[in-house]
């Protein structure tokens, strides 16, 4: 991985936290790259992924909004325009929210992206080669009424965004993070999500990559005492799309509902990991993991839901729903509990399946054709994550997903 | 113009038993037909066939809508021909929105949402549920009322309703009969209800009943059967089981 390694080294060594940098790249190095006998990396494509086939940014490319984007930006309040990871527009903050490019090498939780991220090749990377961080800040007890969107474009052969969103003390805010570009790149997000005492953030991340695209993204939020996140993830484009979705509920009364769905076409993986990490009692998780597979596509959704020793009355429930669009497509689900308290109630569900024929069948019976109620049905499944977002983006993503959805195949046994 | 719905020796399997052993029935435009039975007499297996429930196996027998074969029809044929369905439970179907659902059953967009509201209105249904996924975490009663609404958007020429009074309270089942009763005059709609309760008879007022023992229709007459039943059940209306 010369050529990757050169550019990286270069890009480095022009930084100002450069130390903290090399720190980060030399830990990726010993860390390697992931091999499929690792079982966490057991259905990747790895064998695909040559780095030289990247290079590090060093600066953005010229871009323009994408159709969906700027009608994405039309109904936000605020824009923020990443570049191959570079913050190019803050855009005009409300009062309230500050916006800012940060030079950091901190994680939210107060350690160094290093220390937090150790383990994680990935994330490792993204603690050497993004950009900056892009700090989205909404101040104590302020309420952002209009979403924020977070336009994130790769139009380099890589691209590491970092995103960060603080909100203080009972502020509340929704924030679109959008993904696009990145035809045979590599794209690796970096988020996290720090939320204060009874604050409420509601997220969507719409990852609508080229179905060329490396993209291995990783978020975290974490939840104050009575916070409050909200988070739909949307995982549509990439060859290999691996998503790790992680809510540590540090404080009583924190809650998080966590929705993930994707759709996988032609020879995708989609690959799903979430870990609902409860520190602190009377806290409250709901996660619900729904995804379509269709041609020679395969998904994996595992997830963790893990709860601390003295975390009472925590309330963590997981669902994971897979659907078979072809005979060829194929679904893993993995759930798993490590509980460490008694006074809890848990639960988890699975099911991997084609679409439920009495469903079919009852819209059938009311004059829809056999491929619209597919389609109905498959549609269904995005629609549902979508629930919680303000009604005229929900309308925009679920047009954006019905068009893609009309060029997908539906084989049904 | 008037058209005729006619079921002729319809013989129907389930689960590797015939149900259905030769079922008869004609019936016209505008008209009220029930059909009452015991538990287990065949009334529901009749609903589902007719609408070619997956599950139920039609083994002999024809099912026609002004001449037009019914039963070689898939079921999305079988209700662009005018035969719409209310289930006993209507299924929920996550995600799926009931405008949407009407519009890909081949409803009128325009104005459609206005329309909608009007008719939950005429059911006493509160038009947020519009907004909810098909039959998603309503009540027995509110699912009915939505199908009412279905019902009045699609205005099929013969409506098919299997149980329609179970699970219903008193006022929902009012609601749901009186709707049914103005679709008969408002778009000549032809009412088929399947019911093992009499007090529908209350709010719908019946052209004919037929009532069902053993898989096929025993006795057809006016609404005076029902004061049989009620009076001697449906003992007398036994056939022997094979």
């Amino acid at each position: 991985m010369k050529l990757f390694a050169d550019s990286a080294s270069s890009f480095i060594a022009d930084r100002p936290d450069a130390a903290a940098r090399h720190l980060a790249w030399s830990a990726f190095e010993a860390e390697g790259l992931p091999v499929t006998s690792d079982e966490v990396w057991r259905y990747a494509p790895l064998g695909d992924l040559s780095l030289d086939r990247f290079r590090v940014a060093r600066e953005p490319d010229r871009f323009a909004d994408s159709p969906f984007a700027s009608e994405l930006c039309s109904r936000a309040g605020l824009v923020v325009r990443v570049v191959d990871g570079f913050c190019v527009d803050a855009g005009t903050a409300p009062d309230g929210v500050v916006v800012e490019s940060v030079d950091s090498p901190r994680s939210l939780n107060g350690d160094t992206l290093l220390a937090r991220y150790a383990s994680d090749t990935f994330a490792l990377m993204n603690a050497a080669l993004a950009p900056a961080s892009t700090v989205i800040r909404v101040a104590p007890g302020v309420v952002v009424d209009q979403p924020i969107v977070v336009l994130n474009v790769t139009n380099a052969t890589s691209s590491f965004p970092r995103t960060m969103i603080e909100l203080g003390r009972g502020a509340s805010a929704t924030v679109v993070e959008y993904y696009e570009g990145g035809a045979e790149a590599l794209v690796v997000p970096l988020s996290e999500y720090a939320i204060g005492d009874n604050a409420s953030l509601q997220l969507i991340t719409y990852q609508r990559l080229a179905s060329s695209a490396w993209h291995v993204a990783r978020t975290t939020g974490f939840l104050h005492r009575d916070a409050r996140l909200r988070q739909a993830v949307i995982g549509m484009g990439g060859h290999y799309d691996r998503s790790r979705n992680d809510a540590e509920m540090l404080e009583t009364g924190s809650e998080n509902e966590l929705r993930t769905t994707f759709l996988g076409s032609g020879s995708q993986v989609h690959d799903f990991r979430t870990h609902q990490f409860h520190k602190a009692g009377r806290s409250r998780s709901t996660l619900l993991s729904k995804g379509a597979v269709a041609d020679d596509s395969r998904s994996v959704y595992t997830g963790l839901i893990e709860i601390e020793k003295g975390a009472k009355r925590t309330d963590a429930r997981q669902t994971n729903h897979n659907l078979l669009l072809s005979p060829s497509a194929h679904a893993d689900s993995v759930p798993n509990l490590d509980i460490r308290e008694n006074d809890v109630m848990c639960a988890h569900a699975s099911s991997v399946g084609p679409l439920n024929e009495l469903q079919r069948w009852y819209l059938e019976s009311r004059g829809v054709s056999r491929d619209e109620a597919e389609r109905l049905m498959i549609q269904g499944f995005f629609n549902e994550m979508l629930t919680t977002l303000p009604a005229e983006l929900a309308q925009l993503v679920e047009a954006d997903v019905t068009s893609i959805l009309a060029t997908v195949r539906v084989v049904t046994p | 113009m008037t058209s005729t719905l006619k079921i002729e020796g319809l013989r129907v399997e389930v689960a590797g038993k015939e149900v259905l052993r030769g079922f008869d029935l004609t019936m016209h435009s505008g008209e009220v037909h029930v059909i009452m039975g015991p538990n287990g007499s065949g009334k529901s297996t009749l609903a589902h066939a007719l609408t070619g429930h997956p599950g139920y196996k039609v083994l002999d027998g024809s099912v026609t809508i002004d001449g037009v074969e019914l039963l070689t029809l898939s079921p999305t044929e079988r209700a662009r021909h005018g035969l719409l369905l209310a289930l006993q439970q209507p299924l929920e179907v996550p995600g799926v929105r009931p405008l949407d659902l009407l519009v890909a059953a081949g409803a009128d967009p325009t104005n459609l949402r206005d329309r909608m509201r009007a008719e939950a209105e005429r059911v006493e249904l509160r038009p947020d549920v519009l907004d909810r996924f098909v039959n998603v975490d309503l009540s027995g009663g509110e699912r009915k009322r939505a199908e009412m609404i279905q019902l009045a958007i699609l205005r099929p020429k013969f409506a098919v309703l299997d149980e329609i009074d179970s699970g219903l309270d008193v006022d929902a089942l009012g609601a749901v009969a009186r709707r049914l009763s103005m679709a008969t005059t408002e778009w000549d709609c032809g009412v088929l209800a399947i019911t093992h309760f009499r007090r529908l008879l209350n709010e719908l007022t019946p052209t004919m009943i037929h009532v069902v023992s053993g898989g096929r229709v025993v006795a057809t007459g006016g609404p005076e059967l029902s004061e049989i039943l009620e009076r001697d059940g449906y003992e007398p209306f036994r056939t022997p089981q094979s």
